[in-house]
């Protein structure tokens, strides 16, 4: 199971993106207590906001948009665990791109 | 040095990158991640520059969010009160006075909504942000992680930027996503260039044309952010990658993020609002800014314009303002067709 986050938009529309194989986190029970509380159902509207970022979050067969004022909760305790788990794998399993 | 946070935009790559010049900048990067160093800011040294005398009309409130995302938070610097010393109050401070002169000299517009809006902004917001946005009420500014960025007050075309985004707001308003969004975009990126113009008294063969100049720190290589003269130059960087902007619609970029490209497809109006100024010459708020002016002011622009629809008004606003077949009118034509429109 992989999960991917895609941050896009931001004043200088560089985007940024991770990912994570649960079933090679150390920790991979606290990973799965913590997807199943994703409220993947949820609408996550919001008005327009320029220069906002944007985050894309994809787990097979699920993927969400949400906009930066809604990423909150379980959304956004899981961007950062996703983004913290990239600075610790060195090991090529993961991927990291700039751009488009 | 000028600010240094705990970086979280662009961190992990930084962390990751084999680089010898960002070797101690990955480092820190690494620890960040793993949020084991302690905050402390480094404040930096605001440039010379005096304050612009207030205007009647003109009520400015920057706020400091202390680091936090609570937003608008505590009061520092209200309309006339004496400079903080705190560079990133001072320059948003004396950034919004400088861009509501320019559209009261220029367009006689008072304030963002043309009846004296007060401007509020929210500095020093979030933990090492790398980013400034308009939350629809007012902007907000990030200081920067001081590996890549500064601190986002630092460029007054940055701070126009934002500031026209609560105009756009205010007249057409056009919807954040795809062309119409990008629009919106290219709207703050030529008034924010033009801003900064006109507090340079530049004329357009002398202006950089690039919008949030010394936003990147010593240690990437690029000039700016984005630059309206030629999309896709304004950095090229080991770390970073290379501006992604399209200059014509032969390389109009198809993404649903980023509100579906916002920020990348805003390169094409942005190079044609250039190539009007350009070949009319002179300072290029006079005419090539008063087409495009007239163009997102009078109400007759839809919401959702595409890039065609956009170009059609800039073309009727020079006909209205300078007669059919003018100079001014063959310079819009000229522009688009130049960014393969029409």
């Amino acid at each position: 199971m992989i999960i991917t986050v895609i941050r896009s938009g931001g004043f200088a529309g560089i985007s940024r993106q991770w990912s994570v194989r649960v079933d090679e986190q150390p920790d991979e029970e606290q990973w799965r207590e913590l997807l199943d509380r994703l409220p993947w159902d949820r609408s996550n509207q919001a008005p327009d906001e320029p220069d906002r970022y944007v985050y894309r979050v994809r787990c097979a067969p699920h993927e969400t948009v949400i906009p930066e004022r809604r990423l909150d909760g379980p959304w956004r305790e899981l961007v950062e665990r996703v983004q913290q788990a990239n600075a610790h794998d060195q090991d090529g399993s993961t991927s990291d791109n700039v751009g488009t | 040095m000028r600010c240094t946070i705990v970086p979280p935009y662009l961190l992990l790559r930084i962390a990751e990158t084999d680089e010898p010049r960002l070797a101690d900048a990955a480092a820190a990067a690494r620890r960040a991640l793993v949020h084991d160093i302690p905050f402390r800011t480094f404040r930096g040294v605001a440039p010379e520059q005096p304050s612009p005398p207030s205007a009647p009309g003109l009520q400015r409130t920057i706020c400091t969010a202390d680091h936090t995302e609570t937003l608008p938070g505590r009061v520092v610097r209200a309309e006339g009160d004496a400079p903080t010393g705190d560079p990133a109050t001072d320059e948003a401070y004396d950034g919004f006075g400088r861009t509501y002169d320019f559209f009261q000299a220029i367009y006689s517009r008072a304030s963002i909504d043309d009846n004296d809006l007060p401007l509020d902004g929210t500095v020093h917001y979030g933990d090492a942000y790398d980013n400034a946005f308009w939350d629809g009420r007012q902007m907000v500014f990030g200081d920067g992680d001081g590996q890549v960025f500064t601190r986002f007050t630092s460029s007054l075309s940055v701070i126009g930027h934002e500031l026209v985004h609560g105009m756009t707001q205010y007249t057409t308003n056009l919807i954040y996503q795809g062309q119409s969004g990008a629009l919106n975009e290219s709207v703050s990126d030529v008034f924010g260039a033009l801003v900064e113009q006109y507090a340079a008294n530049q004329t357009a063969d002398a202006a950089s044309w690039l919008i949030g100049e010394g936003l990147f720190t010593d240690l990437v290589q690029g000039s700016a952010i984005r630059s309206l003269k030629a999309p896709g130059t304004a950095y090229d960087d080991d770390v970073l990658g290379k501006d992604p902007q399209p200059d014509h619609m032969s390389s109009y970029i198809v993404t649903e993020d980023d509100n579906g490209g916002v920020h990348l497809n805003s390169g094409i109006p942005n190079r044609a609002f250039y190539l009007v100024a350009s070949a009319l010459g002179g300072f290029a708020w006079e005419r090539a800014g008063r087409i495009w002016y007239e163009t997102v002011t009078t109400h007759s622009l839809p919401a959702d314009a595409d890039f065609a629809r956009f170009a059609r008004a800039t073309g009727d606003a020079a006909v209205a303002l300078y007669g059919a077949e003018s100079e001014e009118h063959h310079a819009v034509t000229q522009a688009w067709h130049g960014v393969g429109l029409g």
